[in-house]
């Protein structure tokens, strides 16, 4: 188990992130809406393969099942059920909504970027940091590294008890603390999912 | 060996559940069984259980509050989910408001539901599921946990903004609310990822020790500043209130009422439980953005409200300016911590009651004029004269004139900013004095149309007030009155609450 970002991990996001980034502007820029759709297909594939690089496994497969398998395809069938133009629309955009917009995108990045360079500097992603445990984590950033790996060593053998320091995207874990720390906003989700359904057959249907 | 034992042994030890406080969360399951009690008398019943739907409702949400009464009366603070979800005087009187609430947005909801052509079970399905996110809410102490109730309350509260579905403008008022809504959850949950990135928890608790003990870093900065952004939006603070007066007008009035009093409770019930129980290390940014939110809510709202004709927008700038006069305190939150954060509560306990009438008075007189323009009010005194009593308690008490609730409400907010001794403080205690004043013109304005124009048409048949109507105006007068004649009731509520963590998070070491 690595501890930090190695090299290839760091060329892998890379190129997943000029990836997203790509695609991301091309959703928001083509006229036509239905490749908005399949470039938003390569965005959130894209996400997805971060959360891998992240070790966050369960995440990534619910990423690729819910957004790409369900959302995207029910964006398309939307899109063909409602009887939207499905060429070329040149009147989506025009030139003062552009403007505003790249004006509004440079600040906005601009901002984000300065605010977490400033923050973390050359911080790296340690992974025990994810357990929740800030003050373990420090204590473990402390050690010297033939120390740490004994704890990871440790780490590995009892992570599967789903204690503090498992590794959080392990599926025992996500399994674990949704039924277990929260289980409210789980079952608060259910009702919200029986609500969004009945409201929206009611919007939904002619009568 | 069986098949289950087997999986025990790869799966390695077995789950175990946390031990859970079925008291504490019975408000809560009351009100969930009530909503599927709905759904499944209404799929058997169909037409013929119409008539059932308001009483149903109306029954859940009183029985909904008596486990709220019963854990008040047994007094102690429950927390459950280590911290996640904590039932305390401050959660348990909110959910009392929200309930409460809810109840007379049913009896205002009775007959304007019922002669209209609407879905009505799936109404008042939709109306509890919305008040059960609130009541969370009021608990929630959890970032994921306020993120999922604030969906849980706004996506039902987005389709009944729509649910006059052959007119235009409901149509127009779901589609900004939901545009504006989804909009600005998705900047709150932008920020809350990074307030999560910093801290590596989501427990609000955790964060404002961490909080607290870092001081200032800019992506704190930034991740709360889209935090309270998002929530600008719910409790449409200027300049994030634009789709406020259209989304109340279009919107079937007893759903305006819903949104202008409940739904914006519960946005400043998670500013109160983000900013004091998590962010309020942060005073440095705190302060200067909520004073700033303050401001400008209160002269936008103002101003604008000063030329409306339609009586829904009128209520929409004011419920803007209210909004400004409960984020004022909020702009003393890390000087005096626990004064502002009682002057919030006082005001949101007051607001509700006053608001939820004025906009009950409307929907009575209303059915007569079948006009929402306010001059079609015109000489309302000659033909109801009990409704234009009524309706000026209500305007008065909004404007704060004493001996009526809304005027121990201002006062305490107007306490809470001197109070704390700052120039921030003595500043805002100007500002709200201004606009107290700004605000009796237009409200006063009303008030003199109902009781001294000339009836418009000339028509004066006396305006049929059906029971449930009746009853919810009674019931908001009384309150209206008795919190303004006793103010010392709500008083000895908010001074039960534990506070005890505040200095801690405000003044570190």
């Amino acid at each position: 188990m690595e501890t930090t970002f190695d090299l290839p991990a760091n060329i892998a996001f890379g190129v997943i992130a000029v990836a997203i980034i790509v695609a991301a502007i091309r959703v928001v820029t083509t006229r036509n809406i239905v490749h908005a759709a399949l470039w938003l297909v390569v965005v959130l594939g894209g996400v997805g393969a971060i959360y891998i690089l992240l070790q966050a496994e369960f995440v990534a497969v619910v990423q690729y099942l819910v957004y790409i398998g369900a959302i995207v395809v029910l964006f398309l069938f939307g899109i063909m059920l409602t009887r939207a133009p499905l060429g070329e629309m040149l009147d989506l955009t025009n030139r003062t909504m552009r403007v505003g917009a790249i004006i509004t995108a440079v600040i906005l990045v601009t901002i984000m970027v300065f605010s977490v360079v400033d923050s973390f500097r050359d911080e790296e992603v340690d992974f025990i940091a994810y357990s929740g445990d800030v003050a373990a984590a420090q204590t473990f950033a402390d050690l010297s590294a033939e120390e740490q790996e004994t704890v990871l060593d440790e780490v590995a053998a009892i992570g599967a008890e789903g204690t503090d320091l498992g590794p959080v995207g392990r599926t025992e874990t996500v399994s674990d603390s949704i039924f277990r720390d929260y289980l409210i906003p789980f079952e608060v989700i259910s009702a919200l999912l029986l609500a969004a359904l009945i409201g929206a057959i009611v919007i939904a249907r002619r009568d | 060996m069986t098949v289950l034992s087997v999986l025990a042994q790869l799966s390695g030890p077995p789950f175990e559940s946390l031990p859970i406080d079925w008291h504490a969360l019975a408000p809560e399951v009351v009100l969930l069984s009530v909503a599927v009690l709905i759904t499944l008398v209404d799929s058997i019943g169909l037409e013929r259980a119409r008539p059932l739907m308001p009483g149903l409702a109306g029954l859940g949400l009183l029985g909904a509050l008596i486990p709220v009464i019963t854990l008040a009366v047994e007094g102690s603070d429950r927390v459950l989910f280590g911290g996640a979800y904590v039932v305390d005087d401050l959660s348990l009187l909110l959910k009392a408001v929200f309930l409460l609430s809810g109840y007379v947005i049913v009896l205002l909801s009775t007959n304007y539901i019922a002669e209209g052509d609407y879905w009505e079970g799936e109404y008042y399905n939709l109306l509890l599921f919305s008040l059960l996110g609130m009541v969370v809410m009021a608990s929630a102490r959890d970032l994921i946990t306020i993120f999922v109730a604030l969906e849980l309350l706004s996506i039902p509260a987005y389709m009944l903004a729509a649910w006059r579905k052959g007119d235009r403008r409901s149509n127009e008022a779901g589609m900004k609310y939901l545009l504006m809504g989804v909009f600005a959850s998705a900047v709150m949950l932008y920020g809350m990822s990074l307030v999560y990135g910093v801290t590596g928890t989501t427990l609000l608790e955790p964060i404002g020790l961490i909080f607290a003990e870092v001081g200032t870093a800019s992506v704190i900065t930034l991740g709360v500043i889209f935090v309270i952004i998002g929530f600008s939006f719910k409790v449409s603070a200027v300049p994030f209130h634009t789709w406020a007066p259209d989304t109340y007008e279009g919107a079937p009035t007893p759903v305006a009422a819903f949104l202008a009093v409940a739904s914006k409770i519960a946005g400043f019930v998670a500013l109160i439980s983000l900013i004091y129980f998590g962010f309020l290390g942060q005073s440095d940014l705190i302060e200067p953005l909520l004073f700033i939110l303050a401001t400008l809510s209160m002269f936008v709202g103002n101003l604008i409200a000063l030329r409306q004709t339609n009586i829904i927008r009128m209520l929409a700038y004011s419920g803007v300016a209210q909004a400004g006069f409960m984020l004022a305190p909020f702009a003393v939150a890390a000087s005096d911590p626990e004064t502002s954060l009682k002057a919030v509560v006082t005001y949101l306990v007051i607001y509700a009651a006053m608001n939820l009438g004025a906009f009950a008075v409307v929907i009575a007189l209303a059915r007569k004029t079948r006009s929402g323009e306010i001059s079609s009010f015109g000489g309302a005194f000659q033909y109801a004269p009990a409704l234009t009593v009524a309706m000026s308690v209500f305007l008065f008490s909004l404007a704060g004139i004493p001996p009526l609730g809304g005027w121990f409400a201002k006062f305490s907010v107007f306490a809470a900013v001197v109070n704390a001794g700052t120039t921030a403080g003595y500043v805002m205690a100007v500002i709200v004095a201004v606009n107290s004043v700004i605000a009796l013109y237009y409200y006063a304005q009303v008030a003199k149309t109902m009781w001294m124009d000339p009836v418009p048409d000339g028509d004066m048949t006396p305006v049929g007030v059906p029971p449930s109507l009746g009853w919810a105006i009674v019931l908001t007068a009384a309150l209206t009155l008795l919190f303004g004649v006793l103010p010392g009731l709500l008083g000895d509520v908010t001074d039960s609450f534990d506070l005890g963590h505040l200095e801690l998070l405000a003044f570190p070491g």
